[in-house]
């Protein structure tokens, strides 16, 4: 569906913190299907933790933020391709089995509530059949002139 | 005395904009009074969109500054 190089047309950020690597499922303005490996190599596993790696809960967030966007992108893909910025504004998330080095994140993103400056969106991490985490998330849309405006 | 189906509303919003329901006492209060910013107004849009089967356009939504303004919206768009 969508490689990583059209996934760097939408998304911001770069690595080590781009936290998706395929879109295998679209169905457009209601459900992103995404993909992440989970390298033994990640940065974060030096440190989380030395003697027992295990991906940190904030980082499965951001990979979920990350694939919200990927949703927001199918519906508004004129404001996505200026590259606005998206401000994650509230998470209710749950962790439930924990993400090891060599596993595969499914990150599924379905629409509660969007529109262009913002949206409503539930989401969960697999790694298999299993769920992760899931979340429910928040976020904002500002055009970058928007922002210039108010600093 | 507020009929069944805005104590309803009245309840839902309170829930979701984390306020206790007694603030909402008088309908037409401020939500930016009651630190309602935008995004809990989306959240009170889409709350009250799932609940009713209803669809708030977008334009309707930056038009929610208080709980009466939400009944009557409802109320508007369940037709």
């Amino acid at each position: 569906m969508w490689d990583i190089e059209k996934i760097k047309t939408i998304l911001p950020q770069r690595e080590p913190f781009l936290f998706v690597d395929e879109v295998v499922e679209i169905d457009p303005g209601k459900r992103v299907v995404a993909k992440r490996y989970i390298s033994p190599e990640e940065y974060f596993f030096k440190g989380h933790f030395p003697d027992k790696p295990i991906m940190p809960g904030v980082l499965i967030i951001e990979a979920l933020a990350q694939t919200s966007i990927l949703l927001y992108a199918t519906i508004y893909p004129e404001i996505a391709s200026a590259h606005p910025y998206y401000y994650l504004a509230k998470v209710k998330s749950e962790f439930i089995l924990p993400v090891f080095p060599d596993d595969t994140l499914i990150l599924e993103a379905r629409n509660v509530k969007i529109i262009s400056t913002g949206g409503i969106i539930e989401i969960e991490a697999r790694v298999g059949e299993r769920i992760a985490a899931k979340m429910t998330a928040s976020f904002s849309v500002k055009k970058k002139n928007e922002s210039q405006n108010e600093s | 005395m507020p009929n069944e189906f805005d104590q309803e509303i009245k309840i839902l919003v309170a829930e979701v904009a984390e306020v206790s329901v007694d603030k909402l006492d008088d309908p037409n209060v401020s939500f930016s009074d009651l630190d309602v910013d935008s995004m809990k107004a989306l959240e009170i849009a889409a709350a009250v969109e799932k609940k009713y089967k209803i669809i708030i356009p977008e334009g309707e939504i930056p038009k929610i500054k208080n709980l009466a303004q939400v009944i009557d919206m409802v109320k508007r768009l369940k037709g």
